[in-house]
């Protein structure tokens, strides 16, 4: 038995369930478990998590951002601070989040704080529509 | 005696009245269902963060600022958290009392104890005994959001680190069940992870090859704030839900009281509205037999 928990602090999105593998976006970019990895402990880092159920052939696709995720010999742990699954994602809400951001960045001249939120902003909006371009394609 | 159209008016009231607290009750019921849903996930969310920092400091002997015991604590900041409307029967009292108390107790054991009030029952509750608040929030958006939550957490960091206060407190309703809600003094800051952890000191606790990414102190670092946020979002969240359940319960004891109010004016009115009739009767019946004799 190889599991996958995703929690955030409003919901359980996957609670225990088998899986074949997970990528995850860790600190130093996106990781790749299967069963038997050895145990790792990682922060998150903001993108997308994608993971295969056992017996099924399609990925599943949830984006996340911040907190950590730990790797036991029994599964897979994901605690994230947001963490959305990509049926529920509003695409042009998204891109239209992304488009703002952007312009904002390119034009504006802006503290090195509100940078750092806006660029962190930027992750979050291209984590969801990249979760459901991702469902898209299959 | 009051005219029966005193007791009329005032059955009408009490209808009202009992309209209302039945509606109020309904409204706390669906708000309660909502909250106590969000706890539990919430719940189990803290409580696996904080023992996983609490393992990695532990077992890798990583030491941070926030979760460092002073010693000999001087200066307290407590945190009082309280709902900013009333009904909802003992709720605010029992926050109000225990702070009483506490400052009481606690004034010479420690230099300075400043309040920071969350709510308006307990800053209108001090205001009129001459406590005098470092701050008060009020306006606590319906549902308790995140991001007010970590407003509220970022500012207390920033205290503490300033080295303003030595310990941290907050006091708030505990959410037991809809009909309970225990009064909880608990530290916040420092964090408290030696009761947290999981693993023992001095087994090596984490598995030999265990891979941290980045090093542990930075994941300490880095998850601590989190941790914190969401701690201070987890007792707000308490707090809401052991407001609505307070609610809940204060209004259907209202309710109820209204309804035996009703009951008692009613038998009232219908015994006194025979009493009219009967003494009318008399009357014509007297007057009747007066013209015969």
């Amino acid at each position: 038995m190889y599991t996958l928990t995703i929690v955030t602090p409003e919901k359980r999105l996957v609670g225990g369930q088998e899986i074949e593998e997970v990528f995850v976006p860790g600190f130093r970019g996106e990781l790749n478990f299967l069963p038997g990895h050895a145990p790792l402990l990682t922060t998150l880092g903001t993108g997308v998590v994608k993971y295969r159920l056992k017996g099924e052939n399609q990925l599943r696709y949830v984006a996340v951002s911040g907190g950590y995720c730990q790797v036991q010999p029994q599964g897979v742990n994901v605690l994230a601070e947001i963490a959305e699954p990509a049926e529920d994602v509003d695409v042009a809400t998204a891109e239209e989040m992304q488009k703002t951001v952007e312009h904002r960045l390119a034009t504006e001249s802006l503290e090195p704080e509100e940078i750092k939120k806006l660029q962190d902003e930027l992750a979050r909006a291209r984590a969801r529509i990249d979760a459901a371009r991702g469902l898209r394609k299959e | 005696m009051p005219s029966l159209k005193d007791i009329r008016s005032r059955i009408e009231s009490t209808v009202n009245t009992q309209q209302i607290t039945r509606a109020m009750k309904m409204v706390s019921a669906a708000k309660l269902r909502r909250a106590q849903h969000n706890i539990v996930n919430l719940r189990q969310y803290a409580s696996s963060l904080l023992s996983m920092i609490a393992d990695i400091a532990v077992t890798q002997r990583v030491s941070h600022p926030l979760l460092t015991r002073k010693s000999d604590p001087k200066k307290i900041l407590l945190v009082v958290l309280t709902s900013d409307r009333g009904l909802c029967g003992a709720f605010n009292t029992n926050i109000n009392k225990f702070t009483e108390r506490f400052l009481r107790e606690n004034r010479h054991r420690f230099e300075t104890i400043d309040c920071l009030f969350i709510g308006r029952k307990a800053a209108d509750y001090f205001k009129s005994r001459n406590v005098k608040p470092v701050d008060t929030i009020l306006n606590l958006a319906r549902d308790v959001s995140f991001d007010m939550a970590a407003k509220v957490a970022e500012r207390l960091i920033e205290a503490y680190t300033a080295g303003q206060y030595d310990e941290i407190r907050l006091v708030y309703n505990e959410f037991k069940s809809a009909i309970q809600q225990n009064v909880v003094c608990e530290t916040l800051l420092p964090i408290d992870i030696e009761s947290a952890a999981t693993l023992n000191k001095g087994t090596s606790g984490f598995p030999p090859d265990m891979i941290f990414e980045p090093a542990p102190a930075e994941i300490v670092e880095h998850l601590i704030v989190r941790h914190f946020n969401v701690q201070v979002y987890r007792c707000m969240s308490e707090s809401v839900a052991a407001e609505h359940g307070a609610r809940m319960t204060a209004m259907e004891n209202a309710t109820k009281n209204a309804g035996e109010m009703i009951n008692k004016l009613t038998l009232t009115y219908n015994k006194l509205r025979q009493a009219y009739i009967t003494t009318e009767l008399i009357e014509i019946t007297s007057g009747a037999e007066a013209l015969k004799g």
